[in-house]
């Protein structure tokens, strides 16, 4: 029983930074198909921006999540500026989904870098936005940063779903998921739209960063794994659906947990993978995916 | 550098040769041991990337994870060398080659269900994973983090001047063998299938070529020889750790794929040559390396979408096709 809870619990916790992480991929996916490779970079900026706040200037907490926002938002806008809208309209000529992975790739590659330079290679401790433990059941026990963590991944989904579903920008980004072109001929100012969806959606990893700072570490390399465990997650739940990206998210969160209590953290990994190769194999384009469908 | 045999010209032929026999000399003119370590391993990461480029550019698999297949490569023929001594050491690197053959084979099989982005995807991960577990591994098969420190190689016991012209030339034949043979592949049955079911699966398929076939043959040769070579990186090293196919090392080798040209005969050793010398000259600005690489990765994919060998084509191509428009110029043609 202690079990059960403990892997309900954690794996609750899991699935709710996997899905503020995985949910701004399937959003770039779905509307301008890009795979966005930065997205890991923007987690380990947020780190970052979470040490600088907390740590250094003892700012308040809820100030540091917006400041994190703003600056990985910012950021993410800068990367489809220059990662991304040199390509647009050149589809015929270049391979789009190819090319843009490599780039973003290249923007990871150099963000990771400059934090390398300006940093040092050394990890830095982020406090947790809130300190103490709840105590759940018999011993299992969740600290406050961790339910902070899962109640503020679950409230920026929610607020992005009414984002998609209510307002007139949400609208526009469905709507060039759903076809660019006709999208373009009704008016949708597709030059803005482009890097303020990618900037959304690093402001999403850009927060879970922060989370994830105080968890691990903030430290150059801290993107890696979080894109990682996305990538898994937005192929599992199928590339650009949203709702198959959150089943996704908490399917792979309660997987991950059951290995750590059952097994052992070393085989996590490999057996989550295995798992999810099982199911690739069985359906082609994940859990909700389809093939050339509208998305979102 | 279309990859035709019988298209190229006598002169071409003898250029080939005359460029073949001056590598071959190389090492004998020039004995900087500083160099001469850069241009060896500068070697070793050509043969993996020949053997990239032929899954990832040649048969436009999004394979990501033959850093993974590389590495697998090192760690068995390293097994082999530090556990079973009587075996020659080569023997050693042809069975870790054999090995990779065979779990490349293995991963070729979801890549057939999957499409573009997923296999990336899926492969990235598997790179990924496969890290991982040597990372914490917990049986001390592969070290951990130490991985192999020391394995004796293929010339054990040579002085420093003959060790690295030994392995000069190894690599430089294998490269050479492999350049012939991708540029064999490219116009043979097999070349022509594996384009074909890159740029249309379904028609390749509708004309009788069998898709699992010629993709696990790819997949087959690629991971052959990107064993071959993680074996030959360990063999010239004499040690082997997981740093050696992280993402670092994989964008390196990624953006010398770009910059020489996917696809291409000739485009991994440009590409392999060009970012060899960045790195050589920036060796004092660690840090400064992988953001140059970077930012010249981002600029050579959006302005030159072919990398070098496509520029160079592409330039050729319009100096011929200029040079043509000239002498139509002479007679115009009437409308």
């Amino acid at each position: 029983m202690t079990d059960i809870v403990a892997i309900i619990v954690n794996g609750l916790v899991y699935g709710s930074i996997y899905g503020l992480v995985a949910i701004g991929m399937t959003l770039i996916y779905g509307t301008l198909r890009i795979l966005d490779m930065s997205q890991g970079s923007m987690v380990m900026i947020g780190g970052y921006v979470g040490w600088w706040a907390l740590a250094t200037h003892g700012v308040n907490p809820l100030l540091a999540l917006v400041l994190a926002f703003v600056v990985t938002f910012v950021v993410g806008t800068l990367t489809e500026l220059v990662s991304v809208q040199p390509l647009i309209g050149r589809r015929g000529e270049v391979d789009f989904e190819m090319v843009t992975f490599i780039t973003t790739f290249a923007v990871g590659i150099l963000l990771t870098n400059v934090a390398l330079q300006h940093f040092g290679p050394f990890q830095k401790n982020v406090p947790p936005i809130v300190s103490g433990n709840l105590d759940v059941y018999h011993g299992v026990s969740i600290s406050y940063h961790e339910l902070t963590m899962a109640g503020v991944s679950v409230l920026l989904m929610g607020a992005l779903g009414l984002f998609l579903a209510r307002t007139r920008w949400g609208f526009a980004v469905r709507a060039v998921a759903q076809d660019l072109d006709a999208a373009r001929s009704l008016g949708v100012p597709v030059s803005r739209l482009y890097p303020a969806t990618m900037g959304l959606a690093s402001a999403l990893a850009g927060v879970g960063g922060v989370f994830l700072g105080a968890l691990y570490f903030a430290s150059p390399t801290a993107g890696d794994l979080p894109l990682l465990q996305a990538l898994i997650v937005v192929v599992l739940g199928g590339l650009g659906s949203l709702t198959g990206t959150l089943y996704a998210a908490y399917l792979v969160g309660l997987m991950q947990a059951f290995c750590e209590v059952e097994i052992g953290t070393t085989w996590t990994l490999p057996i989550l993978y295995t798992a999810i190769l099982i199911i690739l194999v069985i359906r082609p384009y994940g859990l909700k995916g389809s093939p050339s469908e509208a998305r979102l | 550098m279309t990859g035709t045999f019988s298209g190229l010209s006598p002169t071409r032929w003898l250029m080939i040769g005359s460029a073949i026999v001056l590598v071959a000399l190389f090492p004998l003119v020039y004995t900087d041991p500083y160099y001469m370590t850069i241009i060896v391993t500068a070697e070793v990461v050509l043969i993996l990337n020949i053997s990239w480029n032929f899954v990832l550019g040649m048969a436009g698999v999004w394979n990501f994870g033959q850093l993974a297949i590389y590495a697998l490569g090192a760690y068995g023929a390293g097994w082999l060398m530090l556990h079973q001594t009587w075996m020659p050491a080569m023997i050693a690197i042809l069975c870790g080659g054999l090995f990779s053959a065979v779990i490349s084979v293995l991963l070729a099989f979801p890549t057939l269900r999957l499409f573009g982005i997923y296999t990336s995807l899926l492969t990235f991960s598997f790179a990924q994973v496969v890290q991982y577990v040597a990372l914490n591994d917990p049986r001390g098969l592969t070290g951990g983090s130490y991985g192999y420190p020391t394995v004796p190689g293929l010339f054990p016991n040579m002085s420093q001047t003959s060790y690295l012209r030994a392995y000069y030339w190894v690599f430089a034949a294998v490269i050479v063998a492999s350049c012939l043979v991708v540029a064999w592949l490219r116009q043979s049955h097999l070349g022509i299938a594996l384009r074909s079911i890159r740029d249309s699966p379904g028609y390749t398929a509708a004309r009788g070529v069998n898709p699992r076939m010629t993709r696990v043959i790819a997949f087959g040769l690629s991971g052959f020889l990107a064993g071959v070579a993680g074996g030959f990186y360990l063999s010239f090293e004499q040690s082997f750790t997981t740093s050696q196919m992280g993402l670092t090392p994989m964008s390196i080798d990624v953006t010398m794929l770009v910059i020489g040209g996917l696809g291409t005969v000739m485009g991994p050793v440009i590409g392999t040559a060009i970012v060899t010398v960045i790195q050589t000259i920036l060796i004092d600005y660690p840090g400064w390396q992988l953001t140059i690489l970077g930012a010249t990765l981002l600029v050579i994919v959006i302005f030159v979408p072919g990398g070098v060998v496509g520029l160079i084509s592409r330039t050729s191509k319009r100096v011929s096709a200029w040079v043509e428009e000239d002498s139509e110029a002479v007679e115009p043609a009437e409308t």
